[in-house]
């Protein structure tokens, strides 16, 4: 890749098209959950319009990105998506847990069949990836006292941490009932690690290196997830052939889309920034 | 639709012809062929144009892995909404069916991998490495197998092959289909024999 950019798009371009596929993943996924629990509760609706909110907010910095009026709506809705994760894990924690019969005294397994904790917060990081990519189209170098390529690493290396924690948590539900469901402990959780490594030895070129081999590896782990989810599906009766019913209650079909998606911004922070 | 000619008669017109006419085929068959020629001519390209620095070929290789994703894109996609329309149980063919869906989406992943880094090289006027023709020859490999896989649900199976063709008479026969080289009257005289 050359200089600042891929394919005649910058650093921030890339950046504003990967918030608005993340974020697309993220609400496919809670849409199932959601559906799959009857929107009883009318906040669950609320991903949806400030997920919508970011998609629409990331594209048009894409596409004018020297218009004022992009940057601001892309910097709002990056604060209304943190806000709404925020806000949804709570719910999902109270819902999900605190509410529950036996509350705490079931913790594992509310963890495990209530709503998905640390789902929600992935919204939040899309947001927080989105208010770096407003500072980036602002032509700004900082954020929080903190370089941009620095803060994105960081965003990068925490959400793929939750990720990975989620990812445990439902994959000990299903048993590790395939050698494959070890794989989101394997190489995304080198490359949180070494986003560490990175951030603390800036200028050491091997770190970059490992760095960089293992956010590829991540992004491949990231399809694998998304080809065995699929075939998940199909391991239930009827299959995709009983396509909503399986789509509801088999694995979530997005969810390892968003391993790939952190690893791409892990890419574009590494190459371009 | 009148199928009329299908079984039994003959064309003998455009108009019949046209009636034969059937739309939403599934196009998923229809396009692995351009996914697998593109992706396997453009490895080959970049192989030849790297070995006998052809830069020609080079230029070829990666517009050719380029127009290979784009059309990868709506390959995965058919197959998808292959499968949802096929009514297919639990057993061997399903069996077949949940591996190649499993590997596409991984195959895609390394595809769009060789995608990017075929990009980056052709951005920056790089010389090709062993390591990306190693690269684009084990997404090549997996194709490969994952063509396998979908050849053996298709003609091993059936999947999604509807069979409403004209038969030959001799399917009807109880007899076996006349042999190429008629027996000498020896050799039959011979048969008859035994056989009393």
């Amino acid at each position: 890749m050359n200089g600042n950019q891929f394919l005649a798009l910058g650093a921030f371009d890339w950046l504003g098209i990967l918030i608005a596929l993340l974020t697309l993943f993220v609400l496919a996924d809670a849409f199932a959950g959601h559906y799959r629990s009857g929107f009883e509760n009318k906040s669950q609706y609320a991903p949806f319009l400030s997920g919508g909110l970011l998609i629409i907010a990331s594209l048009s910095a894409v596409v004018f990105p020297s218009a004022a009026w992009t940057i601001s709506a892309l910097e709002i809705a990056g604060w209304i998506a943190v806000a709404s994760g925020l806000i949804g894990f709570g719910f999902h924690h109270f819902y999900g847990i605190v509410k529950k019969p036996a509350g705490y005294g079931w913790l594992l397994h509310y963890l495990m069949y209530g709503a998905p904790q640390l789902a929600p917060l992935a919204l939040s990081a899309t947001g927080a990836m989105a208010l770096v990519a407003a500072r980036g189209f602002a032509s700004e170098t900082e954020i929080f006292g903190l370089g941009l390529r620095v803060a994105l690493l960081i965003f990068v290396a925490v959400a793929l941490f939750g990720a990975i924690l989620q990812a445990a948590v439902l994959h000990y539900r299903g048993a590790f009932n395939n050698p494959a469901m070890y794989l989101p402990l394997t190489a995304p959780l080198i490359t949180v690690a070494t986003c560490f490594w990175v951030i603390l030895s800036p200028g050491v070129a091997s770190a970059t290196t490992v760095l960089t081999i293992f956010l590829w590896l991540t992004l491949l782990t990231g399809f694998v997830g998304l080809g065995m989810h699929l075939r998940g599906f199909d391991r239930q009766m009827g299959g995709l052939y009983v396509a909503v019913f399986n789509w509801l209650e088999g694995p979530p079909a997005f969810a390892p889309a968003l391993f790939a998606g952190f690893a791409a911004v892990g890419l574009v922070t590494v190459y371009l920034l | 639709m009148n199928k009329q000619a299908e079984t039994g008669g003959t064309v003998m017109n455009f108009g019949q012809a046209v009636k034969l006419l059937k739309f939403g085929a599934p196009l998923h068959p229809i396009l692995v062929h351009f996914t697998i020629a593109l992706i396997s001519a453009s490895l080959l390209f970049d192989a030849v144009g790297f070995l006998f620095n052809v830069s020609s070929l080079l230029i070829v290789g990666w517009w050719t892995l380029a127009l290979a994703f784009a059309v990868t894109v709506f390959t995965v996609a058919t197959g998808v909404k292959s499968r949802l329309n096929l009514p297919i149980a639990e057993g061997e063919a399903r069996s077949f069916l949940r591996s190649h869906m499993a590997l596409g989406l991984i195959f895609f992943g390394m595809l769009l991998a060789i995608t990017i880094w075929r990009a980056a090289i052709w951005q920056a006027n790089d010389s090709l490495s062993w390591w990306y023709l190693l690269a684009a020859g084990a997404t090549a490999a997996t194709m490969s197998l994952q063509g396998y896989l979908g050849g053996e649900l298709v003609y091993r199976y059936g999947t999604e092959v509807e069979g409403d063709f004209r038969h030959l008479p001799e399917e009807n026969r109880k007899t076996n289909p006349p042999s190429l080289y008629p027996k000498s009257a020896a050799t039959e005289e011979g048969e008859k024999g035994g056989a009393g």
